[in-house]
């Protein structure tokens, strides 16, 4: 088990070395996007590895601008492991929001609304669209 | 409600959803929801049997993830290749 996640550790840290020297919008041997391969749209998680390249480099503002969602993603994340640090850790016994009856629903139509809206070629909406 | 709520994959849906680009996220998103709310409503069943269905869109969305950017990358390789067997690199 030790094995196994030290492994997981250090596949995340290359890819972490990987995107902090490699701007993906320069270079095209990584993974494109299947869904815009596929059908010309922009998905909801389209700008992804360019946000990473860009918040590894500090740039908040070329994160906002590949993918606005992309924040978000890492907001629940934070929340979610630090939720369950100080409550195994502390022994605390915080409520934890992401088992909440309306938390999927709300996030569900935050991904929704943001995947046609940045779909949608005209300002303001293009703004959403990765660059 | 003694019984603990079931794992909902919520966390997991949204990573799948928005750093792997794929749509089966969104199912997973979907049937989080149901868990919380089925757990909420007192019909652990139904939730349990949700929070599996989430497990297993979940798990396929980073499979079929992580298959697309391998497919990818020998895609790429194989295109590499056959450009340097034409001799397209030999003005390095």
């Amino acid at each position: 088990m030790t094995f196994k996640k030290l492994s997981i550790a250090f596949l995340l840290l290359g890819i972490a070395v990987l995107y902090l020297f490699i701007n993906p919008s320069e270079v095209d041997f990584l993974p494109k996007c299947p869904f815009y391969i596929t059908t010309g749209f922009y998905c909801a998680g389209c700008g992804s590895q360019r946000a990473t390249h860009q918040l590894l480099n500090f740039n908040f503002l070329g994160v906002l601008q590949q993918n606005v969602l992309f924040v978000l993603g890492l907001f629940v994340l934070l929340y979610h492991i630090s939720i369950l640090g100080l409550n195994s850790i502390f022994k605390k016994h915080y409520y934890n929001y992401i088992y909440h009856p309306k938390t999927p629903i709300i996030l569900l139509i935050l991904i929704i609304t943001f995947w046609i809206c940045r779909n949608i070629p005209y300002y303001p909406f293009n703004i959403l669209a990765p660059h | 409600m003694n019984q603990l709520q079931p794992k909902n994959y919520l966390i997991q849906s949204i990573l799948i959803t928005l750093f792997c680009c794929q749509p089966f996220g969104i199912v997973g998103i979907v049937f989080a929801s149901q868990v919380n709310s089925k757990y909420s409503a007192g019909d652990y069943k139904g939730a349990l049997q949700a929070s599996k269905e989430a497990k297993k869109w979940t798990k396929w969305g980073f499979l079929s993830g992580i298959f697309l950017g391998i497919l990818f990358l020998v895609i790429y390789g194989v295109i590499i290749f056959f450009a340097y067997e034409n001799g397209e690199f030999n003005d390095f």
